[in-house]
């Protein structure tokens, strides 16, 4: 029984051994692996070491040649080999921290630009290929609080290229609640305006909805003033906001006024926006602008109102973004309401290494006949089309739309490729 | 003779319970360990501990102050590094394509000045947390050294059994 009980025993044991033995391999593996990785860092370290001390030494060779200094005790010479070390780490800490560190200013030029293929069956138009925008972008850190940003694009032209300032901002950061800035921004009403510009490679499709179009005037998509801006301290919640003071519309209504305003009133937007933080991806939100427009000796009150549904990731993207315009005159107190929005649905295949989004996007805009602001804008329109990320930086997009602006006129087949990129 | 015979049998047995139970939770804790990936900040930045949302909201750029003298500067591994895998997976659920894309935006919108600083190792690592008042980064628990503050995530530290970075 005693032998019994023994042999038991030793077999449990040897069995515990080679179990904690056979256990052991794949967390060896990794092991190893991570030891791998670290003699491989160290080893690149001390060659980066050795080329930056070769160069001095060599130098001081030949200087200890040329001017032979005379023999002192050996002691005196060479501090200890350990104060040596640290002196030396905390040298190359240093080091290490100020090439990291930020210096000011710290201009970064991104750049962004597209070619296009357009072909449709609407009578008097021509299929071809044509230059998008080609897109500058500067972004400069001038200090720890303060950032100065601009956006200038260079637009082809039958007769030539025109160049526009598109954003020219600058900006002071108290604290994340509170940032105000000076310039020409993309006026924040909705999504799209603010989260994507000009550079057709952020944005999934080939196009902007017709509602934010640059040069459109629906909305005044652009917008000089201040702005201030921040988070609302509000938990889960992740509220943001944007509140801004302008000149608004000028005389070409589709223009900001640049270069001074056209009337005594100052245009005013109020964005605010939730980002919730138990839903990674979400976001919804509500802006108002105000504006009183001066066109051809007639006085508007003009107040926008929007509302938009995002959720930002890409399986699936989902875009969805309304804006009432309500037009009155000042004299009549006439009104007028337009509407548009837009529906967008996109998915990113798990197929071909994620390189591949479908998508779709529904629009529509309603404009009344009683509309005296802007003309007649009325589209409704469908937008099938694929996305393909050739790299990180550069992507190739195929639309087919199906579109008819205005009652009277016919439906519209259109196909469109474009080949966005930033560089 | 079989009295000590049994008293060899039963110490054997008792061992052998030991070193079972042993084996069993030091693997456990060794691969738990090896795997959690510590957030790791300049020792003067004043939080200890942070939600997982939190960090996001850090790390998306959408907190970008400590309090109003303080920015935060983010620090990334660079490509490959496990480190950054597990901040992609976990913190930003993005692949690396979309991280890149996510920063270019973020500055073409005039929301950040620059996307976070690449380091290519841990000691580069850990001399710019030390050294940069504000900054943050992400280090594996086992090469967490003196000088530099482990933040607790979610209320848990690495090791933890619910910490979520692995």
């Amino acid at each position: 029984m005693v032998r019994a009980l023994l042999s038991f025993g030793v077999i449990l044991l040897a069995a515990s051994i080679s179990c904690a033995q056979g256990s052991a391999p794949t967390d060896q593996a990794e092991q190893v692996k991570l030891l791998l990785e670290r003699i491989q860092q160290l080893e690149r370290r001390v060659t980066d070491l050795e080329a930056r001390q070769a160069p001095a030494s060599a130098m001081a060779i030949s200087t200890a040649k040329e001017n032979p200094v005379p023999s002192q005790n050996p002691q005196q010479q060479n501090p200890p080999p350990a104060a040596q070390t640290h002196e030396h780490e905390v040298r190359e800490q240093a080091a290490t921290v100020q090439q990291m560190e930020q210096h000011y200013p710290s201009l970064q030029i991104r750049g962004f630009g597209d070619v296009d293929f357009a072909a449709t069956d609407q009578k008097g138009t021509n299929s071809g290929f044509n230059l998008g925008q080609l897109d500058l972008h500067l972004a400069s850190a001038l200090s720890r609080k303060v950032t100065y940003f601009a956006e200038m694009t260079f637009n082809a032209q039958p007769t030539g290229y025109t160049v526009e300032v598109e954003r020219n901002i600058i900006r002071y950061d108290y604290n994340d609640y509170f940032k105000i800035s000076f310039g020409r921004y993309h006026t924040p009403i909705g999504y799209w305006n603010t989260a994507f510009h000009h550079g057709a490679w952020l944005q999934t499709t080939i196009s902007r909805p017709d509602m934010v179009r640059i040069g459109g005037t629906f909305i005044p998509v652009h917008f000089v003033g201040f702005l201030a801006e921040g988070n609302i301290p509000s938990g889960g919640a992740g509220l943001s906001y944007n509140v801004g003071v302008g000149n608004g519309r000028g005389e070409i209504i589709s223009r900001p006024g640049d270069a001074g305003d056209n009337n005594n009133n100052r245009a005013w937007v109020a964005n605010i926006y939730s980002r919730p933080r138990a839903l990674y991806g979400l976001q919804m939100g509500a802006s108002v602008y105000r504006d009183k427009i001066n066109l051809m000796g007639r006085d508007f009150r003009e107040w926008i109102t929007g509302a938009h549904l995002v959720w930002t990731k890409e399986t699936p993207e989902f875009l969805a973004e309304f804006v009432n315009v309500n037009h009155r005159q000042v004299l009549t107190d006439i009104a007028t309401n337009s509407q548009a929005f837009y529906v967008q649905l996109g998915y990113r295949l798990p197929w071909f290494e994620r390189t591949v989004k479908p998508y779709y996007r529904f629009e529509y805009t309603h404009t009344p006949l009683s509309e005296q602001v802007f003309t007649n804008q009325d589209l409704v329109g469908s937008i099938l089309g694929a996305r393909y990320d050739i790299s990180n930086y550069a992507a190739f997009k195929a639309e087919y739309r199906y579109t008819k602006r205005e009652i009277a006129n016919p439906w519209v087949n259109g196909f469109f490729l474009q080949t966005a990129f930033t560089f | 003779m079989n009295a000590t015979k049994k008293r060899v049998a039963v110490v054997l047995l008792g061992l052998t319970f030991i070193l079972q139970s042993f084996g069993a939770s030091s693997i456990a804790q060794t691969a738990r360990s090896s795997a959690d990936i510590a957030v790791v900040v300049h020792p003067e930045t004043p939080v200890s501990d942070l939600s997982l949302a939190e960090v996001r909201q850090v790390l998306l750029g959408e907190r970008q102050y400590w309090n109003s003298k303080l920015p935060v500067v983010l620090l990334i591994r660079a490509p490959v590094a496990r480190e950054r895998d597990v901040v992609l997976r976990v913190i930003y659920q993005m692949t690396e394509a979309q991280f890149k894309q996510y920063w270019v935006a973020k500055i073409f919108r005039a929301e950040a000045a620059s996307p976070p600083k690449i380091v290519y190792s841990n000691d580069m690592q850990y001399e710019l947390i030390s050294g940069i008042p504000g900054a943050i980064g992400f280090m594996d628990a086992r090469n967490i050294r003196p000088g530099l503050k482990v933040l607790r995530v979610d209320g848990h530290l690495p090791g933890d059994k619910d910490y979520p970075l692995h």
